[in-house]
């Protein structure tokens, strides 16, 4: 697999930091593979020493690929390779399988084992296992300062003595002890004569069926047992481990079995759990050995909080009110802003256009098209930002406290009704921000079958472009239950997935879940600094995706409105034309009119432009024949300013207060009477909930569709994900209308 | 409507097609959603940049 953070630029030492050079071809080069459990602050160490910027969260499983970073440290060249992180080197996960194939195939002059401090008995575990490789060690015993403060003593000299490698305390968030790591590398290389790893003595059962299946390798494949570790070779060969069996093109003629089956009629067990309770033994024995904690240990917050977070009961309830919390939150933080992007925006911008039209003597079909196409389709979007950023706000607030981990974690058993684990749902909570990355995160997942129905199922998440479609109609039809109505969406998305899921399972996806092992990191405080940059991360592709493609759709949507040339009536435009000829498939659903029918398929492009559309179709036809007097350009700026201001204070009250939004917005709604009202005179509460409930499951985005296509080199899935979706939302957006109407909810 | 209107009407509907090409299709599925620390789009894509 080709890294992909290949950096050819050279670094330095400068105080505490490093400084950027220009590469010296001359030195030597030294490769340092980091290897190390998931959430144990490897790609925190690599961004402290090579100032790199790796993803990094408090989230298991954040590198999924190998990668590499290149500086220079005291006159070398070190190559630094960025290992995913694996909790053993039993080749069941992609990522043991990278970690792994590079270790023993690409032999690095050093392993830097990342071992969280906190943790120590079950990083050991990983531990043991680096050893077998017979390859030069040093250990970054990390997080120390953690350990330290809930009063851990690690005697790290004695650890040395045990294992025979370098052990260094370090701290990589601050920075701390990275320099003895680096000098403890060096003089490795530097110096033969010093200490390789311990054999650790697996008892005598291992030890001499090893010894046996060690000479047999050596008389039967000379070659191999000369390239690999022959003891490593043996417990694997002992193990059965097809992949090196098929790897190393060994054949069944190797005469192991009397020591295999001396073996398992010992201990009655196979090989692979015999040799997994040995190495654990070893890491158990050896925690014992070097850690001391504090007698009475009082139970830690992280441990308070998973009781009930964690509970079997509470769990998923708690989960599913964490979720309304935070689209109640993300409602009443950012209406009030909202509010004034949409003044803004149809007020003082689009008449800022206008003039600036009417300046350069532009025709009057272009001055239409800047107005009505571009400010009324990529306006209707951009109002939406505040309510987005404020989403992936506490979306990211989530994540980085660690709670999305134990959301992840009390997903597990309704995820394996569906043939998958918890795993899954990792990328199935990024999906809420945007399911493209989503897409690409099935990568994490253990086998191609997993990861092909995980991303069948991503698109169900309600990603964000998605908010502006709801905000808009939440807004004009259930302004009091704004909160209740969006969670109600989101969690329709997971339940149907759960449903869907269920169907698969059945049909195109038969088999059980793997085992779901998963890190639970402790909770932490996100800082404010980290929130904001990655809140902006998730954020910004929607500016982005507004000065790209929905300006495109915005431009071609207002030409499609207007020909051919001179058309009286929308309706009569080609757009018009398209969208009353896929009118009737969606009238059953109660949105049987060509202004659903267009925006929904210009929505195809991105959800958001949904909105974008019908504020192109609706927004004139509702402004026709209003002829205001124009205030000055100072007179603009200055309400601009005003209402900014007061539109932060009512978001900071409602942040306080948490009450409802409607006497707020109710005020604001009476200035716009733009989009909203002209979808007041066209759809009813229910054929709303019907219409919002088929943008959130129709088929995925273009882009989503392309991120299939180059994930899993095909575009099959997508034809799967269209076909299914489509069909989905239509039978669901049924369901609600029709249902709605036979219980006199009214249509 | 002149000629030249024709050709700005035409200019605009090419552009706005070029750069929907360009911001949809020719970025091969990457959007600036992906974090910008392990998503490479300088990089020849084989859809591992993100």
């Amino acid at each position: 697999m080709s890294s992909q953070m290949t950096d050819d630029r050279v670094q330095t030492e400068k105080g505490a930091g490093f400084q950027l050079q220009t590469p010296n071809s001359a030195l030597r080069t030294i490769t340092i593979a980091v290897a190390g459990n998931p959430n144990s602050g490897k790609s925190t160490l690599i961004n402290a020493i090579a100032g790199t910027r790796l993803q990094v969260g408090n989230w298991p499983g954040v590198t999924v690929e190998k990668k590499e970073a290149m500086f220079e440290y005291e006159g070398t060249r070190i190559k630094l390779v960025d290992l995913p992180g694996v909790y053993s080197l039993s080749p069941y996960t992609q990522e043991e399988i990278i970690t792994r194939d590079y270790l023993v195939h690409e032999r690095p002059d050093v392993i830097i084992d990342v071992v969280d401090a906190t943790n120590l008995e079950r990083n050991l575990y990983l531990t043991v296992q680096l050893l077998e490789l017979e390859l030069p060690v040093v250990m970054a015993l990390n997080i120390f300062d953690e350990a330290e403060k809930k009063g851990h003593k690690i005697d790290t000299k004695a650890m040395e003595e045990t294992l025979g490698v370098k052990v260094v305390p370090t701290t990589a968030t601050r920075k701390n002890g990275l320099h003895d790591l680096l000098k403890a590398v060096v003089n490795i290389v530097d110096s033969p004569s010093s200490p390789y790893p311990k054999k650790l003595n697996y008892g005598e059962d291992i030890e001499s069926a090893t010894r046996t299946v060690g000479k047999q390798i050596q008389s039967a494949y000379p070659s191999l047992a000369e390239k690999y570790p022959l003891r490593w070779l043996s417990f694997k060969l002992m193990e059965q481990d097809e992949h090196v069996q098929r790897e190393l093109l060994i054949s069944g003629d190797l005469q192991i079995e009397d020591a295999v089956q001396h073996l398992k009629k010992a201990h009655e067990e196979d090989v692979e759990s015999i040799m997994a309770d040995a190495r654990y033994a070893q890491a158990a024995g050896l925690t014992r050995e070097v850690l001391k904690r504090p007698e009475l240990r009082k139970m830690e917050i992280t441990e308070k909080i998973d009781r009930l977070a964690l509970n079997r009961f509470l769990g998923i309830p708690l989960f599913l009110a964490a979720m309304w919390f935070v689209f109640k939150l993300t409602f009443d933080v950012s209406k009030p802003l909202a509010d004034w992007m949409n003044a803004a925006t149809t007020g003082p911008f689009k008449r800022w256009a206008e003039a600036l039209v009417g300046l350069v003597h532009a025709p009057a079909w272009m001055s239409s098209l800047v107005t009505d196409g571009v400010i009324a389709g990529v306006g209707s979007v951009l109002v939406f930002v505040p309510v987005i950023f404020a989403m992936m706000f506490f979306i990211t607030f989530l994540e980085g406290s660690g709670y999305m981990a134990r959301a992840a974690f009390v997903m597990d058993r309704a995820m394996h009704a569906i043939g998958l684990h918890g795993k899954s749902f990792i990328p199935m909570l990024l999906g809420f921000g945007c399911n493209v990355p989503a897409i690409y995160a099935t990568r994490t997942l253990e086998n191609p079958r997993d990861k092909a129905l995980t991303a069948l199922l991503v698109p169900l998440m309600s990603c964000g472009a998605r908010l502006p479609v709801y905000v808009v109609f939440i807004g004009a039809f259930f302004p009091s239950h704004a909160g209740m109505v969006l969670w109600s969406l989101y969690v329709m998305g997971i339940a149907l997935a759960i449903v869907m899921g269920l169907i698969f399972k059945r049909t195109l996806f038969r088999g059980e879940a793997p085992m779901f092992i998963m890190e639970l990191p402790p909770y932490r405080m996100p800082s404010f600094k980290s929130l904001m940059i990655h809140t902006w991360e998730k954020g910004k592709h929607f500016l982005i995706k507004a000065g790209t493609y929905i300006l495109a759709v915005s431009i071609l949507v207002w030409f499609l409105l207007n020909l051919p040339w001179g058309v009286e009536n929308k309706k009569d435009s080609y757009l018009g034309q398209v969208g009353q000829a896929a009118a009737p498939m969606l009238k059953p659903l109660g949105f049987g009119n060509w202004e659903a029918a267009s925006s929904l398929m210009a929505g195809v492009i991105a959800k958001e432009i949904v909105v974008g559309t019908m504020g192109e179709i609706y927004v004139k036809k509702s402004e026709e024949g209003k002829k205001e007097q124009q205030p000055a350009f100072t007179d603009d700026l200055k309400e601009l300013g005003t209402s900014f201001a007061s539109a932060v204070r009512d978001s900071t009250k409602n942040v306080l207060s948490t009450v409802a939004i409607t006497s707020l917005s109710a005020e604001q709604d009476e200035k716009r009477a733009g989009l909203k009202t002209a979808l007041q005179g066209v759809f009813t509460p229910l054929t709303a909930y019907a219409f919002i409930t088929f943008v959130l499951l129709y088929m995925p985005c273009v882009v989503v569709a392309i991120a299939m296509r180059q994930e899993f080199g095909t575009w099959k899935w997508f034809g799967i994900a269209f076909a299914y979706q489509t069909a989905l939302a239509w039978l669901a957006a049924f369901v609600i209308y029709q249902g709605g109407r036979l219980l006199g909810i009214g249509g | 409507m002149g000629f030249s209107d024709i050709i700005w009407m035409g200019l605009i509907i090419v552009g706005a097609l070029y750069l929907l090409y360009r911001s949809v299709w020719k970025k091969k599925g990457h959007c600036a959603g992906c974090s910008s620390s392990s998503c490479d789009m300088g990089k020849k894509s084989n859809a591992k940049g993100c």
